[in-house]
């Protein structure tokens, strides 16, 4: 509780951040700040491996991936993002509000929720290790064959063209 | 350490949903769109991580180890992942076109 609390409402903050400032760098490090207090809080609940995953993949690898592609396209267009600002926001806000009120409303009124949780939940990381190669093997294999396709896609796509390579 | 009701977990990730939703509706830089989309995938991880944390292992049947929540997550992350290199691969191709990341720039369909 004392720990939990505090975790959430800086996931919370950070999140605010990302959506927003102004400048695309900052909020590209405040949305890994979010995903690192995310990480924290999968350790502090007991998903040690989700957490360290979280922490190499999203920390890591997605929000470096982010950071790089702001600075390979900078261009210093926060002020027409500011400018437009109260009215692409109003709309955000019109569609956005509904749809996080159902959910938190959901989230209260939910009679069957659990108050607090059962044992610690006996989890090691060579059952998730024999899991992952037994029962969710097509799963890792599917993923493996996105991952592959999303390779060669990603550097098909942002390679330079060729002139004399490409007719 | 105890653990405060599962509500408060259901809560912030339904706020860090509704965060990325504004994200994704009212940004106008492509990139900080995905930053958007991956805050809402962020939220749905949390909340397997809660359930998985606070559901009952006592109604599994007795070999079942209870791990769909955090299979579920790592699944979800690696193809967060994929789809955070493909959406940024194809934002440089239309940034080499039009010399922007301006989703509004992106309009010679328009007629």
């Amino acid at each position: 509780m004392i720990l939990y609390l505090p975790i959430l409402l800086l996931i919370l903050l950070s999140a605010l951040g990302a959506v927003w400032l102004a400048k695309p760098v900052h909020a590209a490090l405040c949305m890994a700040l979010s995903l690192a207090l995310t990480a924290v809080l999968y350790l502090a609940l007991g998903a040690h491996f989700i957490g360290l995953v979280q922490f190499m993949v999203y920390v890591g690898a997605v929000a470096v991936l982010i950071v790089f592609a702001l600075l390979m396209t900078r261009r210093g267009e926060e002020s027409s993002e500011i400018s437009a600002r109260p009215r692409s926001w109003a709309l955000g806000l019109a569609c956005a509000f509904p749809a996080a009120a159902m959910l938190v409303t959901a989230a209260i009124q939910g009679a069957a929720l659990p108050k607090s949780p059962p044992s610690e939940p006996q989890v090691s990381l060579s059952d998730l290790g024999r899991l992952l190669f037994t029962d969710y093997a097509p799963a890792v294999l599917v993923v493996a064959l996105v991952l592959t396709a999303v390779l060669i896609g990603a550097a098909l796509f942002a390679r330079e063209p060729q002139k004399d390579t490409l007719r | 350490m105890p653990l405060p009701s599962i509500s408060f977990f259901l809560i912030a990730s339904s706020i860090l949903f509704g965060l990325g939703l504004i994200a994704v509706l009212s940004r106008r830089n492509a990139i900080l769109i995905l930053v958007g989309i991956e805050l809402m995938l962020n939220a749905a991880n949390l909340n397997f991580i809660a359930f998985w944390k606070y559901a009952d292992p006592t109604t599994l049947p007795a070999a079942e180890i209870s791990l769909t929540g955090p299979m579920m997550v790592v699944f979800s992350i690696a193809l967060a992942a994929a789809e955070a290199a493909v959406g940024l691969a194809i934002i440089l191709l239309a940034f080499r076109h039009t010399r922007s990341t301006d989703l509004n720039r992106l309009d010679s369909l328009h007629g």
